[in-house]
């Protein structure tokens, strides 16, 4: 099949595409920027961590990731709990709206979101959630949904229904159904649609840069976003700040990334 | 992401007298709305009628962020007059690039990627992650990083120039011919694991015997792969013309970090949404000229235009892919 040496050079080639760039992200971040245009790729001349210092304390930089955190979460857990109730009718149930209904879900993942911002806009302005992290984690919660309903209720589908009748005979009500017997079974979709949304939701700077004014409540994207523009020139404390925003979801794939490959072969997320 | 390939079978067929069954289901289906509700009610209010107002609004006359009179076609015959029609036709040009080149070269050097980690070791999982990492960076991160290596006399000039490849700095982001396909080749670089993971999905469901018979037969690999493994992964095909689609027609992030709302320099890299970001929202966050009315019926455009296509994109390679199967 394919010989050896250009298959083997293709993929070193690769290889090193990702890897120089991100070496260079890591380096600079123990430079200044003087040294960062003399020597860009070479080894730092001293591993000072001033860089890091002055991102976290100069540039509010725990504020934002305190901030990140929260509406992660906060969106994670919304969208996990009305996805499994959402994904129970649809994947368990006979009724007659379970298949439009999963359609009607799964419209999300086409339309485009952003399009619709000054209604959203005004929407929220109305509903007094500008500003607001419970806002965002309503936005992120609805645009999260059908990625969430697609994969649980897929997985839930596969569950043999001969659980559940036993689950019945023991008299569990659907509450008991749902919590006790088929969300343990779908473990792993959890942990996917858990990934995706930490993911998207805190990598996105689109909403906060629309409902969020307050400098305090910036999240990491949108707060690092303006400090590309207030520390422009200074890349190193810039690259501290990024390299350090980077960290928790690297750490998450690092541990998660069976699931990374899971999700994206099931249906190709973005 | 397929629609309508969901089967339905799925609750307890155990027998059961018709009476007591209906009795059952009536149950189920009051129980199933209670359970649907609030994913439903999050889902409309916050996605669903946005985006229906959106397309009803571009009807209207905007002044300021609020809808005033009914206007008819007013916003779509001035969006395609004059110098709005010439920055809708320059930023759905880009677009267009955008796509081809992230469909072509993206879903290539993807298919490439993947088949070599397919035949040579599929189990090498450090690839696959390594390939994906970029995916998992914000990108304000990913727009940063290529903003310092593409600097004038930065890192990038600096290896050139060192290795006598040119003799001066290059300005790939400042110059209107070259500033686009950086930003497709950085969305590129970001993305380049969607692929890999997608056609390696669709390459491991195929039956080995396939490959082992043609290698038997003997099949050059070239071969194998194009008469082969690509009509066999037509749907992983598929998904990725859309995946490709909607996001190539949604760039904003990336332009908006790397070349700023503006799409600059002088609109060379300016998008559909950015274009619509500046006209919705100003050049500068909430400040700067905006004209709502444009917004929205660039919006409507859009959002017909998009779903429309991959909605029949969907369609028609689902049936073929039926078909080969």
């Amino acid at each position: 099949m394919l010989s050896r040496l250009p298959a083997h050079a293709v993929i070193a080639l690769w290889t090193l595409l990702i890897g120089v760039p991100l070496y260079l992200l890591t380096v600079s971040t123990f430079k200044s920027t003087l040294e960062i245009y003399q020597n860009p790729l070479g080894l730092p001349e001293a591993f000072t961590l001033d860089n890091f210092v002055e991102a976290w304390v100069r540039a509010d930089f725990s504020t934002y990731s305190w901030n990140s955190l929260v509406v992660t979460v906060g969106s994670i857990l919304l969208t996990l709990l009305l996805a499994l109730l959402a994904s129970y009718p649809i994947s368990r149930f006979r009724s007659w709206w379970a298949t439009p209904m999963l359609g009607f879900f799964l419209l999300g993942l086409l339309v485009p979101v952003r399009l619709a911002s000054v209604e959203l806009f005004m929407l929220m302005k109305d509903l007094g959630l500008l500003n607001s992290h419970l806002g965002l984690i309503l936005v992120y919660t609805a645009t999260r949904l059908p990625f969430a309903i697609f994969i649980l209720s897929n997985f839930m589908r596969a569950v043999p229904v001969e659980l559940e009748e036993a689950a019945r005979l023991d008299g569990a009500g659907h509450v008991r159904l749902l919590w006790s017997v088929l969300t343990p079974q779908v473990r792993p979709a959890v942990g996917i649609v858990t990934i995706f949304t930490a993911i998207a939701v805190w990598n996105d700077f689109y909403f906060p840069l629309l409902f969020i004014f307050d400098p305090k409540m910036r999240t990491l994207p949108l707060g690092l976003s303006t400090f590309v523009g207030q520390y422009g020139t200074d890349w190193g404390v810039l690259f501290a700040g990024l390299l350090l925003s980077m960290l928790p979801l690297a750490l998450l794939f690092l541990f998660t990334s069976k699931q990374v490959r899971e999700g994206v072969g099931a249906g190709g997320v973005k | 992401m397929s629609t309508d390939t969901v089967a339905t079978e799925s609750d307890g067929t155990e027998p059961m007298p018709k009476p007591r069954k209906r009795t059952v289901r009536r149950a189920h289906g009051l129980a199933g709305w209670a359970f649907l509700l609030p994913a439903l009610l999050v889902y409309v209010i916050f996605l669903v009628y946005p985006m229906i107002r959106s397309l009803l609004g571009s009807l209207w006359d905007w002044r300021g962020m609020r809808a005033q009179s009914f206007t008819g076609l007013d916003n779509f015959t001035r969006l395609f007059s004059g110098q709005n029609a010439d920055l809708v036709t320059n930023a759905f040009w880009h677009n267009v690039l955008w796509f081809i080149g992230v469909l072509v070269v993206q879903n290539m050097i993807g298919l490439l990627l993947a088949y070599i980690l397919f035949v040579r070791g599929a189990r090498w999982t450090f690839f696959q992650n390594w390939f994906f990492f970029p995916a998992i960076l914000s990108p304000v991160l990913v727009g940063a990083l290529w903003r310092l290596i593409l600097t004038p006399d930065g890192p990038l000039d600096g290896v050139l120039m060192g290795m006598g490849i040119t003799s001066e700095p290059l300005t790939l982001l400042g110059n209107g011919s070259t500033a686009l396909w950086v930003l497709i080749a950085v969305d590129i670089w970001n993305w380049i694991g969607l692929p890999i993971l997608v056609f390696l999905a669709g390459l491991n469901a195929l039956n080995p015997e396939i490959f082992e018979a043609a290698r038997l037969d003997g099949a050059s690999s070239g071969r194998t792969l194009f008469q082969i493994a690509v009509p066999l992964v037509t749907p992983s095909v598929t998904t990725l013309a859309v995946l490709s689609f909607i996001n190539s027609f949604n760039q904003f992030d990336i332009v908006y970090v790397m070349q700023g709302v503006q799409g600059g320099p002088n609109f060379a890299t300016d998008t559909l949404v950015t274009f619509f970001y500046r006209l919705a929202f100003g050049a500068q966050g909430s400040v700067g000229i905006t004209d709502v009315g444009l917004a929205m019926a660039l919006g409507a455009i859009l959002f017909i235009f998009m779903t429309a296509v991959s909605g029949m994109a969907l369609r028609f390679f689902n049936k073929r892919a039926e078909m080969i199967q």
